[in-house]
Formats: C-alpha cells, structure tokens, sequence
C-alpha cells in the first residue's frame, strides 16, 4: 500500500513513506506528512523511507517539503533509510531560495482600474497624434521623392481593403437603408408624413450613416487585420530586419496602407449610400411612393455638399483606422497574445474615435 | 532490503523493457515521404538521440512518435499499445504519459514561467496550490530558471524558453520525455548543464528520453544509441553507439556527420 501513517513513539514520531510516490499519488501522502508535522511541533519527526519504491519529481518535492520545515532545535525532521541518491538529490535544492511566496496576481478595485484605463488612453491618444505627425511628414515625401511608396503594394492593400470589402459594405449599407425607412415610415405614416421620410432617408444616409456604417466594417474588417499583420511582423522581428536594412517602416509598411485606405472608404461609401438609397426606395414603394416620386423628392432635399460631407467624412475615418490599425500593429508587444491584443484594441479604438470624429463634424457643420 | 532507487526505477516501470517501439514507419505528409520503413526500439532508461541533416525528417518522425500525425504507414507502440490504432480514449492516456519539450519551448503566452510549469499539475492532479508551486519552482531550479518564475514568455530569450519547455515537459514525472532540439540556441555552459539534467533525470528517475539534436558534444555526452535519417534516402543509415557511429559505421555519410566534414571530403 502506497501512503505515509505516523506511529506513536515515547518521543520521536515517525512518518513511514511507502510505495512509489508520484504525480498522481502524492496529494494524500503530501497531506498526511505535513499534518503529522504540525500536529507534532515539539517531538522530533522521523521519516522513515525504507519502503519507499519510487519517486518522481513530485515525490522529491515532498521528501524535500519535509526536509526543509522550520523546527524547533529538538524536533527536527530525520530521514532514515533514504538512499544516497536521493539523499544527494534532496540536498541539492536550498531551502532559503524557496522562502518567498510564489507571486499572485493583484486584482484591482474598481476606481483604480478606471484611472488606469483613463490615464492610458489618454496616453494613447498623444502617442497617435504623434503617430500621425510623422504618417504626414512622410506623406509630404511620397511626393517630393519618387518611389518611395511602392505603389504595387498600395493597389494590393486597396484590393483586399476595397474590393473585397464590396459585399458586406453593400449588405449593411443597403440593411440601413431599407431599416431607417421602414422605422421612420410606420411613425410618418400616423401623421400622413410618409412623403419626407424620403428627406430622412436621404439625409442619414449620405451624411452620416454611408460613411459609418462602412468605417465600422473597416474598422472590424480591416483595423484588426492591420494591427494583427504589423503585430505579428514585429513578434517576428520583421521590423527589426527592415530597420536594420535602413528601410523606414512608417514609409515600408504604413504609408501603403494609409494611403490604400484614404482612398478606397470614400468609395465603398458612395456604394453603401447608393445602395442605401435603392433600399430606402423599396420600402417606400410600400408606403405607396412610387420610385420616382422618390427620386424627385430626394433631389430636392439633399445637395451636393451633403453627399461631399459625407466622402470627405469616409476619408477621414479611413485614415483613422489605417492609422489606428497600424500603430496597435507596430506597438505590439512580445508573443501570440499580444498580437490578439493589437488586433482588439485596433477594433475598439478605430470605432470609438470614428464615433468622436463624427460627433466633431456634427458640431461643425450642423 | 533496500535496492538503489535507479533499479527500482527502472524496475518499476509498467509495461514492457521497451518504452517506444516503431515498426516499419512511413513519414511523411501526402505524397511527400520523409522516411520510408523505419524500425526502431527504445528501450527502458535509454536514451537515444535522433540525428540527421536539415529536412530528414527528424522533427516529422517525432510529431508521429507523440501522436500528432497519423504515420503514412507502420505502426508505434507506447508501452506495447499501439497508438496508431488505439481508441482516441487510449491515445491520449498515453499521450499524458509522454512529455514533450516543443523546438521553441511552446509556452502558453498568457501564463508566466511558473503558471507554465505548473499547468500540468494544476490539470492532472489534486496537490494544494503551495505544494504544486513547490514542485513547479524545484523544476525550474533544476533547469537554471529560478529567477524569471514571474516572468512571461513574452519576455525570455529562446534559451530560457526551451528550458521552461523541459520544466514543464517533466512536472509530471513523465516515464518518457522527447525533447526537439534542447540545446540548439543554448550557450556551451548552458548546454552542458542541460545534459546533466537529462542524465540525472534518466540515472534517479529512470526516465527514458528521446532526443532531437544535431550538437555533437551534447551527442556524446548523453547518448546510448544515436539514430541517424538520411534525407536523401529516406531511410535509416546508422543505428547503434555514437562512438562506434563516428568510428566503424559502414556508411560514409554517417561518418562524415560525426565527424563534421564538408561535403566532398568523404574518406
């Protein structure tokens, strides 16, 4: 049988190890050692290992945990019959270098964790002005120095950033189309209003919603993977290798995908508004106005400066979430978690700061 | 009547005298074959190493060996069970029973050096919280890594990785442990000391390794039995002692390995 049992002495008592002591076994044993020997603090312990078959690590854990126990001078803890072996094996380890607790996690308080989070972003937000400031000065050299930006690199970012971006920015573009007019109709309709709703639709869509609907897909879609391809370059030491080669990697990998941006959201917004508006129109041909009807009520309520607020609003967030996406890339830190972590703070940082950004224009050009 | 603990090490092993048996082993992926009817044994308290040049087939025909890939053909045998085709139960039983040190150490990211050598422990057994952190914390002094028990993998150097790998390959006293390239990256002390933790592991605790590795000195310092893969002919070419490898082996090719000769300069 496998196991420790103490047996009663005049003075000393014993702890009999038996058996092989393993992973597996050893929870049990541990236990009763240990018990044995708070349970005794003034006799002195004898362990007794001469039936002992085999221990693994974890067994030499425990001889060593019985070994290294704090005792008064008259009730120290003796091995008998321990091989030299283990013996040698036992003593190898120094007790004082397993003196210190084990370091936990600290769980922070609410408040705390707050005034982290805020001073962070904070923090974060100085660095990406930063960020963008050299983004523009490098800019400005795209056009001073030739071939500094491989423009081969700009259409195959634009290409996956655009072109395939095309289905699922036409499905929510035309999804809030047809969703606005339907909300605004059913309420429009108990006051005999439904003919404006087609301002409504109109006006939301290619003032605001054109270009945030496709910034929020961009910012999932396209920020996380920014962020995740920098990310994994720099856990690579890709960034490292293009530093040492002299080659700038805001101008390499940055500017590429800056640019592409800048250049494809506007564009993917004119589909969401178009698309937007074709929805906008089937439901209201439920609402009995005729396609034309709508066509004709549309051109009077909007102008050309809405549809151009709304371009230039889809640049802007374009560059954000390049930029964003980018700069959570590069400031990776070491390992798969930190690139997963690049990736996610990418996705929530690019939204909320399109979030302000719309809000700013709100106040602007209200 | 007390015997020294190595025999009863050895001795008390479940299973066969035979940790690992490969009977006419195809490797390979698709139709790409790396080696082609290999057949080997290791024994009990053996080590044995796994040599060969760059793209032999080393680390393939150890992914076979842990039951990550299905081999092409053949058949391996843990303990005389077969784990090719065993029920998915009994594979990872006896996958439990191996431990596996990964090339880059394939620490957890999210967990620190300890929490890392102390997963298996808090997966596979009931020891209390301190206990288990006892053991995880002699293993990493056991692989020179008692300082950076706090720190993450994020942050240690391919060395360290590859020593917190060993650590956590061995917290639960794995009968078997393989090891991909242990001291490749290392430095020379590094490297030596890594050695004489295997040999001590084997010498107190019976443990039988199975070892990738391409450093000569780590080759004779350690090995029983070196077996040697031939890319080109996707086979065998050397089976026995180091020494006798490097000295009397009947192919030039395993010569020339041991003896670190350029091509072209085969005796």
């Amino acid at each position: 049988m496998d196991g420790s049992r103490p047996i009663a002495a005049s003075e000393s008592v014993r702890v009999v190890l038996e058996g092989r002591i393993t992973a597996h076994t050893a929870a049990p044993i541990w236990q009763s050692a240990i018990a044995v020997l708070e349970h005794n603090p003034q006799r002195p312990v004898v362990v007794d290992a001469s039936r002992l078959e085999y221990v693994d690590n974890v067994g030499l854990a425990l001889l060593f945990d019985l070994a290294r126990r704090e005792r008064s001078p008259g009730a120290k803890v003796q091995f008998q019959a321990l091989t030299p072996d283990l013996a040698s094996l036992v003593s190898r380890y120094d007790p004082r270098a397993f003196d210190t607790a084990a370091p936990s996690r600290r769980h922070l308080g609410m408040l705390e964790q707050v005034g982290r989070a805020a001073t962070r972003e904070l923090a974060y937000l100085r660095e990406l002005t930063t960020f963008l400031g050299e983004c523009i000065h490098a800019l400005r050299r795209v056009f001073t120095q030739r071939g500094l930006v491989s423009w081969r690199d700009v259409l195959d970012v634009a290409t996956e950033t655009g072109a395939n971006a095309v289905p699922i920015v036409l499905l929510t573009g035309f999804l809030m189309g047809v969703i606005i007019a339907f909300e605004v109709g059913l309420v429009a309709r108990q006051f005999g209003a439904v003919i404006f709703v087609v301002n409504g639709v109109g006006l939301a869509m290619l003032r605001e919603l054109g270009a945030l609907m496709t910034a929020i897909v961009l910012a999932g879609r396209t920020g996380a993977a920014f962020a995740a391809q920098l990310g994994t370059q720099k856990v690579n030491e890709e960034l490292n290798a293009i530093s040492t080669f002299g080659l700038d990697p805001i101008e390499f990998l940055v500017l590429p995908r800056l640019i592409a941006a800048v250049l494809v959201v506007p564009l993917l917004a004119v589909l969401a508004d178009c698309v937007g508006l074709f929805g906008g129109a089937l439901v209201m041909s439920s609402f009995e106005i005729s396609p034309l009807q709508f066509c004709t009520q549309l051109l009077g309520a909007v102008t050309a400066g809405d549809f151009a607020l709304g371009i230039i609003k889809a640049a802007v967030y374009g560059l954000t979430i390049a930029a964003v996406g980018c700069h959570r890339g590069l400031e990776t830190g070491a390992g798969a978690t930190a690139v997963g972590l690049s990736a996610t703070r990418a996705v929530v940082t690019s939204i909320v700061l399109v979030v302000v950004i719309d809000g700013l224009f709100a106040v602007f050009t209200g | 009547m007390t015997r020294p603990l190595a025999d009863h090490a050895t001795a008390n092993r479940a299973g066969s005298p035979t940790a690992i048996s490969v009977r006419n082993l195809r490797v390979g992926y698709g139709a790409r074959v790396l080696l082609e009817d290999a057949s080997f044994d290791v024994h009990r308290g053996e080590i044995v190493v796994l040599l060969g040049g760059s793209g032999s087939g080393k680390s393939s025909l150890m992914k076979n060996l842990i039951g990550l890939y299905k081999p092409l053909a053949g058949d391996i045998l843990i303990d005389g069970v077969s784990l090719v085709s065993t029920t998915a139960e009994e594979k990872t039983r006896l996958q439990r029973t191996l431990g596996v040190m990964y090339q880059s150490g394939a620490l957890f990211g999210s967990l620190n050096v300890l929490e890392n050598v102390r997963f298996p422990l808090d997966r596979f057994t009931d020891l209390p919280l301190p206990e288990r952190n006892l053991v995880a914390r002699m293993l990493l002094a056991a692989v020179e890594l008692a300082h950076a028990e706090a720190l993450m993998p994020g942050e240690l150097s391919g060395g360290m990785l590859k020593r917190a790998g060993i650590a956590r390959a061995m917290a639960l006293g794995c009968d078997i442990l393989l090891l991909d390239e242990p001291s490749a990256g290392l430095d020379p002390i590094t490297a030596a000391n890594l050695d004489r933790t295997i040999l001590t592991l084997r010498k107190k605790f019976g443990v039988t390794f199975v070892v990738v590795t391409h450093e000569l000195q780590s080759i004779f310092a350690i090995a029983d039995r070196a077996i040697m893969l031939d890319g080109r002919s996707h086979s065998i070419i050397g089976n026995d002692k180091p020494v006798a490898l490097r000295d009397h082996s009947p192919d030039p090719r395993v010569r020339q390995f041991f003896n670190r000769q350029p091509d072209g300069a085969r005796q």
